[in-house]
């Protein structure tokens, strides 16, 4: 489970990632090193359950710090869901685990969720 | 200004009958642990993954159908901006096979007329049920001038490759071109991408979405 007390002070540097962020499943690189910009704000993301019981309507964990992502093309690798209202839910490109964060159709700006990837220094 | 993490951006699509086996292709679902019913029931539009080939890092954005083969509604909006597409039979299923000449007619009518096709035999982890010998792909592939391969997206065979020798065809054309053209092109497209998305879908037409199950 995501350690919510976690800080992340020492994963921003200026302002943005210091280091490569990751599926915490099957480390899929999602983001290189300085690619996004670090925010805090509370946002209500579905949980990540295994594909067991569908109760609907979602159960939701409420997130406050997120990679920001301006231009989807920044991602190295990412899924996007289809368009639920006006949000798109984001995925690792490989192995499907998420939502790992959502992008906003109107300001057409993506968020990944700090607590639901991994960071690690680059190989 | 964030700099710029590519040097080129190539909008690939996914082309077949329903059920070849197009959607596990790019989404594997199925029994993955870390799918969540979460994201399968509202299914997956595209994907973008970065490749490097020949030192240049390329983005590739990959689209499913999303069934719309079904209805018959594939049209000019869909290959749009297109500048790849992988024409998916399935080795069990002849009708789908014999299929592909109309989906490439049906590229022909509606694609730009540069668009780099590939055929793809899919499934070929299941060869005891096979109908559609390997022979008669590379045959149609050759009649048309285009490349081949068999795939199984449910062992991961040659799905990497076959991603890969795309881009690099796209890549050949794209360097023969004036450096000018193929920026615009690029920038033309991730406008085109953005208006695509901004396109509504409700949860309701999507809970309909295909599974990638195992062949039973």
């Amino acid at each position: 489970m995501p350690d919510c007390s976690a800080t992340y002070e020492t994963e921003v540097e200026e302002g943005q990632n210091k280091r490569v962020v990751k599926c915490k499943f099957c480390s899929s690189i999602i983001l290189t090193p300085t690619t996004a910009a670090f925010s805090t704000f509370e946002y209500d993301l579905p949980v990540m359950k295994p594909n067991k019981d569908s109760t609907s309507p979602p159960e939701t964990e409420n997130i406050s710090y997120f990679w920001a992502v301006k231009d989807m093309f920044t991602f190295f690798n990412v899924g996007f869901s289809n368009t639920v209202g006006n949000t798109k839910y984001l995925t690792c490109a490989d192995c499907e685990a998420g939502p790992i964060g959502y992008h906003d159709i109107t300001s057409k700006m993506s968020y990944v969720a700090l607590p639901r990837v991994s960071h690690s220094d680059p190989v | 200004m964030a700099k710029k993490t590519y040097d080129l951006l190539f909008k690939l699509l996914l082309i077949g009958d329903s059920g070849v086996g197009k959607t596990c292709i790019l989404f594997r679902f199925s029994d993955d642990a870390f799918t969540t019913t979460f994201i399968s029931t509202i299914g997956i539009d595209f994907k973008i993954k970065t490749i490097e080939l020949r030192g240049k890092k390329i983005k590739l954005q990959i689209w499913d159908t999303a069934g719309q083969e079904r209805f018959h509604t594939i049209t000019t909006s869909y290959y749009r901006g297109a500048m790849g597409i992988m024409l998916v039979y399935d080795i069990t299923t002849e009708k789908s096979f014999e299929n592909i000449v109309k989906w490439l007619r049906n590229i022909d009518e509606h694609a730009n007329e540069d668009v780099e096709k590939m055929i793809l035999g899919n499934k070929c982890d299941m060869d005891d049920k096979r109908t559609v010998k390997k022979e008669r792909g590379e045959l149609i592939a050759k009649e048309h001038g285009i490349r081949f391969m068999e795939t199984s997206a449910k062992s991961n065979i040659n799905i990497d490759r076959a991603f890969r020798e795309l881009a690099e065809a796209i890549l050949d054309k794209t360097a023969g071109r004036e450096p000018g053209d193929s920026v615009d092109r690029v920038m033309k497209i991730t406008l085109e991408s953005a208006n695509r998305i901004s396109g509504n879908m409700s949860v309701q037409s999507v809970l309909t979405q295909n599974k990638c199950l195992p062949p039973s």
